[in-house]
């Protein structure tokens, strides 16, 4: 059995950073909301989300990767508010903080309605990511997650790109809610079974709750309802169906990013499923594993089928995340390790192929497969860019995927064998089939008659935003040791919880 | 402290590409030649500073590069890999030269592509850590989707090139399993090649990386049945990038380096599987020559044919054998690339390598018509070209190793010579009855260059053998006592 420790903030850093991590996007929403529509409002807006980039990136210098303790905590008694992070949820924040930053760059040539309102809200959401990412309190994870969802439900419902969109936001207010109904459930259930045993305590805090994991059929319950709570969030196979009816209709780029581009599923389970009900994870982890299984190949023939771009990302976003649930459930440090770290790395690619898709709606109006053509020769440079990332997703070497992808293949052999790991691993050919076919039709392909030939060139803003996610995909592909060395002994450290 | 003459053979040419966007397009080509030039010089040094005699593995270059998991970036090379590089520089070079007027749709993009695979492929010839290996192993599918993609000559190449790089792709899986598996059975995570050849393993762990490595490196080969996409890729790409992709044997370079002396015990083992998947391989390139009417698709068989005779040497486990079939290789790298090249000149006059588009091409065209039957004589093993050295040793090992399969490859390889005469004939001698024949134009001077240097390399190699022959032979028989250790 593994034990959790904490080192506060005083002993390693001058400032509580992490509650300024968290205050840092809420302020920046009041103030960007306080400018209403002026042009001030869309700079404060960028000027925040980089400010927060800036500070996850002090916290993660702050930080010693090699201690399996969380570290930087803060707590304060009266109202459960403890929070602590370690290299896993830092790996988090600064996907969400960067992504968060492409997104301020990418709103802004948009001519969209409100671009004032549209930052504070996306500034909320970024909080409500922090707020997860950063609190070990689960009653607070809740709250935050409450939070983040709102926010995406208030941009759906303001900004989205079609008409078409009343059903898909049914759909995902109907998923969301009941997905974190069950996780509440599941909390509540930890929260009562502390309490039966310390004598009428109730308490949320995972430090708490760990030394004390309920027994037999509590411990099932609470694993089933935070799995799959937590399954809906993800989204994991079969509880997606929101993903691509909000992915074609929705807000393009930005609500997908938001919802899956940082995978707070695969954190949670990381950092409370595997902890809390360690014996609950042994037992189901073949019925978890074959159901991702199926759900890699399953979505993946989804995937094929479709013939709109946005709603092919959806199923490719599905697909891949199954392949993180076999790392997690892996049970394994490396197989964690690389499934964190694959996690962030398909945030990453997938957010910057949804961004692509976005420039390409711009251009086009459109994002049916059948009316796109030739792009490449317009756009030569998001066309290589939506490639790269594609490659990305793929796990092709040069790429953060690489390595990922190679620790879960450790992580797999170990657990599974060789056999159901090759098929795992042949999930990723797959992926490349649909995404390379996508790609082929939509930029490669000859350029048809009476089309619009008049595609405008690629923009210094494009430029700006791919370039970014690009050139951070390919350092952390080539350098990655830091990243190695920043998840090694936190994954050690939750692997350790289940042996 | 040497100059790191590796590390430049694969910086170089990424330099160049870089370079090429910050010059102005038009000096593009020019750039181009410059750097592979350069490479092709930094190639011979390495030649020049290679010892025959001395130790296994030369000008070694090691710097760690993901230290948490052992991987490190180490380079090297020995007698079997230190041939093949200059072999890869003129064989760009001569991809480059045989396409000098045709790119004029994006150069800079195409060229950059060009140089990165020819970065990627220096790097598999000489890394010797195995994520090293496996990440330029990899990286050559990205310049080569893209290539055969943007650039490919039929309506069909888009999806020639989907299904190379899926069927490339899903072969690294076992590739990466077999390397996974071999770093973790050793006392602590290791990747690097010299340390993994020192410990021997146990024989249930090589039976699993020898049955992956066979699978993985099989696939590019490629052999029988794990050739389908060879064909078409050669119908659907430009005689210039098939050139590079036939002509760079990488797959049974992996074989040599990798696969059999990781797993000596089971490889020698399973010496009819390697000798058997050999011998049909090579009846099936050869008979499938007969077939073709598309000089390109006849090629892509008769390349397909070679590489089962060189697995149907390596199947005898002795030096001969290996030392034979690196020659062989690296001749067909000449010969076929060569080849591929001139069919290109060909498409571009007429438009088609089909000989029921041709016909009488000869007449027209001599020199054209005379490096075709050079190269073809080089590719069924004449004596007296640069084949021959190599063909013989391996023919006479796969004969005393495997009896049977080496009767049937000496049978098989009449039967491609008798396929490669036929198709000749009737592609260039008759009387020319199409007007795209009868205009067409001989070699210019800048194709003349390629033809020459063919000839000389091909004659040269194939008359006076012993100076590359005693470059290998050292390595070739350490890896061979290696195997029986």
């Amino acid at each position: 059995m593994g034990a959790l420790s904490e080192i506060f903030w005083q002993q390693q850093s001058s400032l509580p950073l992490l509650i300024c991590l968290q205050l840092l996007p809420l302020i920046g929403a009041a103030v960007v909301f306080a400018f209403k529509e002026r042009s001030t409002a869309v700079i404060a807006g960028k000027v925040f989300a980089l400010a927060e980039l800036l500070l996850c990136i002090v916290a993660t210098s702050r930080i010693n990767p090699t201690l399996p303790a969380l570290q930087l905590a803060e707590r304060f008694d009266l109202i459960a508010y403890h929070v602590a992070v370690d290299g896993l949820s830092l790996i988090f924040l600064l996907v969400a903080a960067l992504l968060t930053f492409l997104m301020t760059l990418y709103g802004m040539s948009r001519g969209m309605i409100s671009p004032g309102r549209l930052f504070a809200v996306l500034l909320i959401a970024e909080a409500g990511l922090v707020g997860m990412l950063i609190t070990v309190n689960l009653a607070w994870f809740c709250v935050f997650s409450a939070l983040e969802l709102w926010a995406v439900f208030y941009l759906l419902r303001r900004w989205a790109s079609s008409r078409a969109e009343i059903q898909a936001l049914a759909r995902f207010i109907q998923y969301q809610a009941f997905g974190w109904a069950l996780f509440a459930g599941g909390c509540v259930v930890l929260g009562w079974g502390y309490a039966d045993a310390s004598g009428g305590y109730w308490s949320f805090d995972l430090f708490e709750l760990v030394g004390a994991v309920p027994p037999g059929k509590f411990q099932t319950a609470a694993f089933y309802l935070l799995f799959y709570g937590l399954a809906v969030r993800t989204p994991l196979f079969p509880l997606h169906g929101w993903l691509p009816n909000m992915a074609q209709h929705g807000l393009i780029a930005v609500a997908p990013a938001l919802m899956v581009g940082v995978k707070v599923g695969i954190y949670g389970m990381v950092r409370f499923v595997l902890p809390l009900t360690p014996a609950a994870v042994q037992y189901w982890q073949p019925y978890v594993v074959g159901f991702a299984m199926a759900g890699i190949f399953f979505t993946a023939a989804l995937a094929f089928q479709q013939t709109n771009l946005r709603r092919l990302l959806a199923f490719a976003v599905v697909s891949h995340t199954s392949l993180l649930v076999i790392g997690v459930f892996s049970l394994h440090e490396s197989g964690i390790q690389g499934a964190i770290l694959l996690a962030a790395n398909f945030g990453l690619a997938a957010t910057g192929m949804w961004f692509i898709v976005g420039f390409v709606f711009r251009r086009t109006g459109t994002t049916e497969l059948h009316e796109l053509s030739g792009l490449f020769e317009r756009i030569p440079f998001l066309a290589i860019a939506f490639l790269g990332f594609g490659l990305a997703i793929v796990g092709m070497p040069g790429t953060p995927g690489f390595d990922a992808a190679h620790l879960v293949l450790e992580g797999a052999i170990d657990s599974f064998g060789a056999l159901s790991t090759v098929a795992a691993a042949l999930g990723n050919v797959v992926a490349a089939g649909f995404l390379l076919w996508a790609f082929q039709r939509a930029f490669l392909s000859p350029h048809k008659e009476g089309r619009e030939l008049d595609v405008d060139r690629t923009l210094p803003m494009e430029y700006v935003v791919c370039g970014i996610a690009l050139a951070a995909m390919l350092a952390i592909g080539v350098f990655t040791e830091p990243w190695l060395r920043l998840t090694e002994t936190a994954s050690q450290a939750v692997a350790g919880f289940i042996r | 402290m040497n100059p790191p003459l590796l590390s430049l053979l694969i910086f170089l040419p990424l330099g160049g590409a870089v370079s090429l966007w910050l010059l102005p397009a038009r000096a593009s080509r020019h750039v181009v030649a410059l750097t592979l030039l350069l490479t092709l010089a930094v190639s011979a040094a390495v030649l020049l500073s290679f010892d025959p005699a001395g130790a296994r593995f030369q000008l070694i270059e090691r710097a760690p590069w993901i230290a948490s998991l052992n991987v490190h970036y180490l380079l090297a090379v020995d007698g079997l890999s230190v041939l093949f590089l200059p072999a890869t520089a003129l064989l760009f070079l001569g991809s480059l030269v045989a396409s000098w007027n045709l790119v004029t749709d994006a150069p800079r993009l195409h060229y950059s592509l060009l140089l990165l695979l020819q970065a990627a492929t220096m790097g598999i010839f000489c890394a010797l850590d195995t994520v090293l290996f496996f990440f330029f192993w990899e990286l050559t599918l990205l310049p080569l989707y893209f290539l055969l993609g943007r650039w490919g000559v039929t309506a069909s190449s888009g999806q020639a090139a989907t299904r190379y790089f899926l069927i490339m792709l899903a072969a690294g899986i076992p590739l990466l399993i077999a390397f996974i598996v071999l770093a973790t059975s050793q006392p602590i995570l290791s990747f690097d090649l010299m340390a993994l050849l020192a410990t021997p393993l146990p024989h249930s762990t090589q039976t699993v990386v020898f049955l992956l490595c066979l699978l993985g490196f099989g696939v590019k080969v490629p052999l029988v049945p794990l050739h389908t996409w060879l064909p078409q890729f050669s119908l659907a790409a430009p005689g210039s990038l098939t050139a590079l992709l036939v002509g760079l044997k990488l797959g049974v370079f992996g074989l040599i380096r990798f696969a059999i002396p990781l797993t000596p015990a089971v490889a020698q083992e399973l010496h009819w599987l390697l000798a058997g998947l050999g011998t049909v391989t090579l009846l099936y390139g050869a008979v499938g020559i007969l077939g073709q009417t598309n000089l390109r698709i006849a090629l892509a068989y008769a390349s397909i044919c070679h590489v089962g005779l060189a697995v149907l040497g390596l199947a005898s486990f002795t030096a001969q054998g290996v030392q034979g079939a690196v020659a062989l290789l690296l001749s067909f790298t000449v010969a076929t690339g060569g080849a591929f090249l001139l069919l290109e000149f060909l498409r571009q006059r007429t438009g088609s390598t089909d000989i029921n588009a041709l016909g009488g091409a000869a007449k027209t065209m001599p020199l054209l018509a005379s490096g075709m039957l050079i190269c073809g004589l080089a590719g069924v093993g004449m004596p007296g070209t640069s084949s021959f050295p190599g063909e013989f040793p391996l023919i006479l090992a796969a004969l005393q190793s495997h009896t049977g399969a080496g009767l049937a490859a000496l049978f098989g390889l009449s039967i491609a010579a008798g396929g490669f005469l036929a198709l000749y004939r009737k592609a260039f001698f008759g009387p020319v009855s199409r007007p795209e024949v009868a205009q067409a134009e001989d070699l210019r001077l800048r194709e003349r260059v390629v033809l020459i240097a063919l000839i000389v390399m091909i004659v040269g190699i194939g008359l006076y053998p012993a100076p590359w022959f005693d470059l290998i032979r050292p390595t070739a028989e350490a890896w061979a006592a290696g195997l029986n250790k």
